[in-house]
């Protein structure tokens, strides 16, 4: 599916309020939408899903905001990046909660492999901007250009970003034997 | 440098796990609003257009010479003329049928 299609069904849905082209956009990006949360919240897949239904919502409604300078991944992304903070910003009201208490209780609601933890316990090595920018550019494959777009940052801190992730995660991955496989 | 990076790429590459449906689009459907309408944009850029056409068509006579030359043409040149479209439809159509055909 290319991105005119991705336009024709952005023109529907914004045109027409037209919900089956939105669901169309919905079924097509849910997948690394849910994915990118996903990895954010250390696998907890119900938190992932509420926030990527917020995500698409907030997108169908702005979606005459989009002006199709950027692709409607990346503005999607931006959303989802939103999102994302918007609901660390109300979860560190909650900040005397302890955070050890809540990891251990979302691991018995999810379904965790040891390969699985490995890659949210390396996640967790990093401060959340961080986390962004290694996710989208290692994992959903977005240029330094697209995810200075989606965090809404300059390509410079972007590249400190992921340059650091990068420093970090090599160091684990390396005492977890992961360049010896 | 470049090892670090082969290193993050297939670790990343190995944890991208395409995640199933199950029923997220149609939970999202259900949970959109009902959207305003603004199929009137359509109609309205469309009545602007046909409006000035009109006025453009008049005002420079361009309507009343396309009619004079149709009168001048042979009544069988026109009807030519207006049968080859539905004949030109079919080709491309059929064309875009079968794209797997080639015309070269």
């Amino acid at each position: 599916m290319s991105n005119t299609e991705d336009i024709r069904w952005v023109t529907q849905a914004s045109l027409f309020g037209d919900k089956n082209a939105f669901d169309k956009l919905t079924r097509k990006y849910q997948s690394p939408i849910r994915r990118f949360f996903v990895n954010l919240t250390a696998g907890d897949g119900s938190l992932s899903d509420d926030l990527a239904q917020e995500t698409f919502i907030k997108a169908y409604l702005n979606i005459t905001a989009f002006k199709g300078i950027s692709g409607f991944s990346t503005w999607l992304y931006r959303i989802a990046y939103n999102v994302y903070y918007d609901s660390v910003r109300a979860q560190k009201k909650y900040a005397d909660i302890n955070e050890y208490e809540i990891d251990n209780l979302y691991q018995t609601q999810n379904e965790f492999s040891a390969e699985k933890m490995d890659i949210y316990q390396a996640m967790k090595l990093l401060r959340k901007e961080e986390q962004t920018a290694v996710l989208l550019f290692y994992m959903e494959d977005k240029t330094h250009n697209e995810i200075a777009k989606i965090m809404n940052c300059p390509l410079g801190t972007v590249k400190t970003y992921i340059l650091k992730g990068k420093e970090k995660l090599t160091l684990y991955l390396t005492k977890a034997g992961y360049g010896n496989k | 440098m470049e090892t670090n990076d082969k290193l993050l790429k297939d670790f990343f590459s190995e944890n991208k796990k395409e995640i199933a449906d199950d029923g997220f689009s149609n939970r999202v459907l259900r949970k959109l609003p009902e959207a305003e309408y603004r199929g009137w944009i359509v109609w309205l850029f469309a009545a602007i257009g046909f409006s000035l056409t009109m006025a453009l068509g008049i005002y420079t006579g361009l309507f009343e010479s396309i009619y004079k030359s149709i009168l001048l043409i042979n009544i069988y040149y026109l009807l030519g003329a207006v049968f080859v479209f539905p004949l030109l439809g079919t080709f491309f159509f059929l064309f875009n049928k079968n794209r797997n055909y080639s015309l070269v």
